[in-house]
């Protein structure tokens, strides 16, 4: 195993120590700096130290908690239409794909395309005039509703992220499902087990960590969307989809409000390390379960 | 009846997933009369004509540009992050060091929403000298690939026996020469993954693309957007699709090729981390 010499080691280490220390410790340094300071984009090299008012600024501003809201709505829901999807065409086509693997192709694009170009895609989708959705809507049923106003432009992106990212989920399950051995599968089935009772007590717990594995990385993503939300809608009518990224990108691009908007992130890189932490806890145990 | 019912679900699943590449395609081949007229799913009089448009360069929107910005800052964020997760691969897998701490903490990162680091990212830029540069944009974009490929990598070089480096050890050859002349060629498939997958994601990068370029090297997915807001209310939607489609075609057509060496990569990164 100690093939390498500790030194010889450390040294085949330090770019990516390095480099990480450069362009994400820095930074995080300068996060920390920046948001107890008062500071503008006059005074961008010489900030002054004033304390905690940058976050105060921010927790009392109704705008970031509405973004709040809004990433932990459009996680939830999207991680968890994702998983129940994905599953359910894991199981139901695995026969198809293990016949025809080269199915899985066309259930993959989705995940090749850029999110803001999906973002940008919709845009002619939904379009009133020029969308087919619309279009069709008005054709079949004489009526089409405002995909993007504030009532339902939340409803239009989750679907819009469901089904991009669908694909993601789907494809851990059908890995981890085609990874159980079928001779599990074959005795029960010579027990004469039902195929749900086989699903329910032999198919789904061996698959639990993939489960787990594939809702929080969901979960995360849905949380820190940008790209298809920024393309499609923008902060949407009133503010109604601004998600937290947004929220910072704009406190920081159009309002030049440095210190809020450094706050707001120091704030979601606690969030963000205190899930992850729970994560790591929650995958200790499990290994030594 | 049962197998009938499969091909019925997987043919709405992949209609419904891959619905706005289908309807931006089948639009990119309308002519303007019949975009006024019939927004449809079926193409009366197929046309060229758009992408002749948008392949002709303009003072306003060079898509040239924005395609060469793309390919050069992926390639930078795709070849900066494996030179730098190899060597730290080999190292994690051959010895003790950087198990325990560094690699969870790498493989964490994949989780971390980089949208905190993009402020003083983008203040540092400006210091150096680096926005609005393709570099600058490709050196980010490594950040984003360096995960999922130290991940693969290391689980990669974990599985070539060490009786290989043993053998070479013998023979006298230093570490670095182990590394690249006996680990390496046994470890390309994964190299070439870690490459493929990194590029489709360096590609359809766009955060850090929207806020740390602005004229010289704005990459395809910030430029596709420009298109849409320079044209205002009224968009030129045929033009518009060719654009989308000419933008999502080189991770695509990667994607389609390589899809099984991709689903295994990203079930790995997942899984193992």
């Amino acid at each position: 195993m100690a093939l390498l010499k500790p030194a010889q080691s450390r040294l085949f280490l330090t770019p990516l120590t390095g480099f990480l220390m450069l362009f994400l410790g820095f930074p995080a340094l300068v996060n920390l700096v920046y948001s107890v300071s008062s500071v503008s984009f006059e005074t961008l090299r010489n900030p002054q130290i004033t304390g905690f008012g940058n976050y105060a600024l921010v927790l009392a501003d109704g705008e970031f908690w509405r973004s709040v809201s809004f990433s932990g709505r459009f996680a939830l829901v999207t991680a968890l239409a994702e998983c129940l999807i994905g599953l359910f065409l894991a199981l139901f086509l695995a026969p198809l794909l293990r016949a025809h693997s080269v199915l899985m192709a066309p259930l993959m694009l989705p995940l090749m395309v850029a999110p803001a170009m999906i973002g940008l895609m919709y845009r002619l989708v939904l379009h009133e005039f020029a969308g087919p959705v619309p279009y069709y809507l008005f054709l079949w049923l004489g009526d089409s509703p405002a995909f993007l106003s504030v009532e339902n432009a939340f409803t239009a992106l989750a679907v819009v992220e469901i089904l991009q990212w669908t694909p993601f989920a789907f494809l851990l399950f059908y890995m981890a499902y085609s990874g159980i051995s079928p001779d599990i599968r074959e005795a029960a089935a010579l027990d004469g087990a039902p195929w749900y009772r086989v699903l329910l007590w032999i198919d789904l717990p061996l698959m639990r960590p993939t489960l787990a594995i594939a809702f929080f990385i969901r979960f995360i993503d849905g949380f820190r969307v940008f790209d298809n939300v920024y393309a499609l809608t923008g902060s949407g009518a009133g503010g109604s989809t601004t998600s937290l990224s947004i929220y910072i990108y704009q406190a920081f691009f159009k309002q030049g409000a440095i210190g809020k908007a450094v706050a707001a992130s120091v704030l979601l890189f606690l969030a963000s390390l205190a899930v992850l932490t729970l994560i790591n806890l929650m995958a200790g145990t499990r290994r030594r379960a | 009846m049962i197998k009938t019912l499969r091909w019925i679900v997987f043919l709405l699943a992949a209609l419904a997933m891959n619905f706005p590449v289908i309807v931006t395609l089948v639009t990119s081949f309308k002519t303007a009369r019949e975009l006024a007229s019939n927004p449809g799913l079926w193409i009366q009089s197929p046309t060229l004509a758009n992408y002749a448009t948008v392949l002709g360069k303009t003072d306003r929107f060079n898509i040239y540009a924005y395609l060469l910005n793309s390919t050069s800052a992926a390639l930078i964020g795709t070849l900066v992050a494996l030179a730098i997760a190899f060597p730290a691969a080999y190292a994690i897998a051959r010895s003790a060091i950087g198990r325990r701490v560094l690699l969870p903490v790498v493989i964490n990162l994949r989780a971390m929403p980089l949208v905190i680091f993009a402020i003083p990212l983008y203040m540092m830029y400006q210091w150096l000298g680096l926005l609005d540069t393709r570099l600058g944009l490709g050196l980010i974009l490594a950040i984003v690939n360096i995960p999922l490929a130290l991940v693969i990598l290391v689980n990669a070089i974990g599985e070539v026996p060490i009786e290989l480096d043993e053998a070479a050890s013998v023979d006298g050859a230093s570490a670095a020469r182990i590394m690249l002349s006996v680990v390496l060629p046994v470890v390309r498939p994964a190299v070439t993954t870690c490459f493929i997958f990194g590029f489709i994601t360096a590609w359809n990068e766009f955060l850090f693309g929207l806020m740390l370029t602005t004229s010289r090297a704005v990459p395809m997915t910030v430029g596709s957007s420009f298109f849409f807001a320079a044209s205002g209310g009224g968009v030129q939607w045929g033009a518009a699709s060719a654009v989308m489609i000419l933008g999502a075609l080189p991770p695509a057509l990667l994607g389609l090729i390589m899809y099984r060496q991709i689903s295994a990569s990203m079930t790995a990164g997942a899984v193992k981390g």
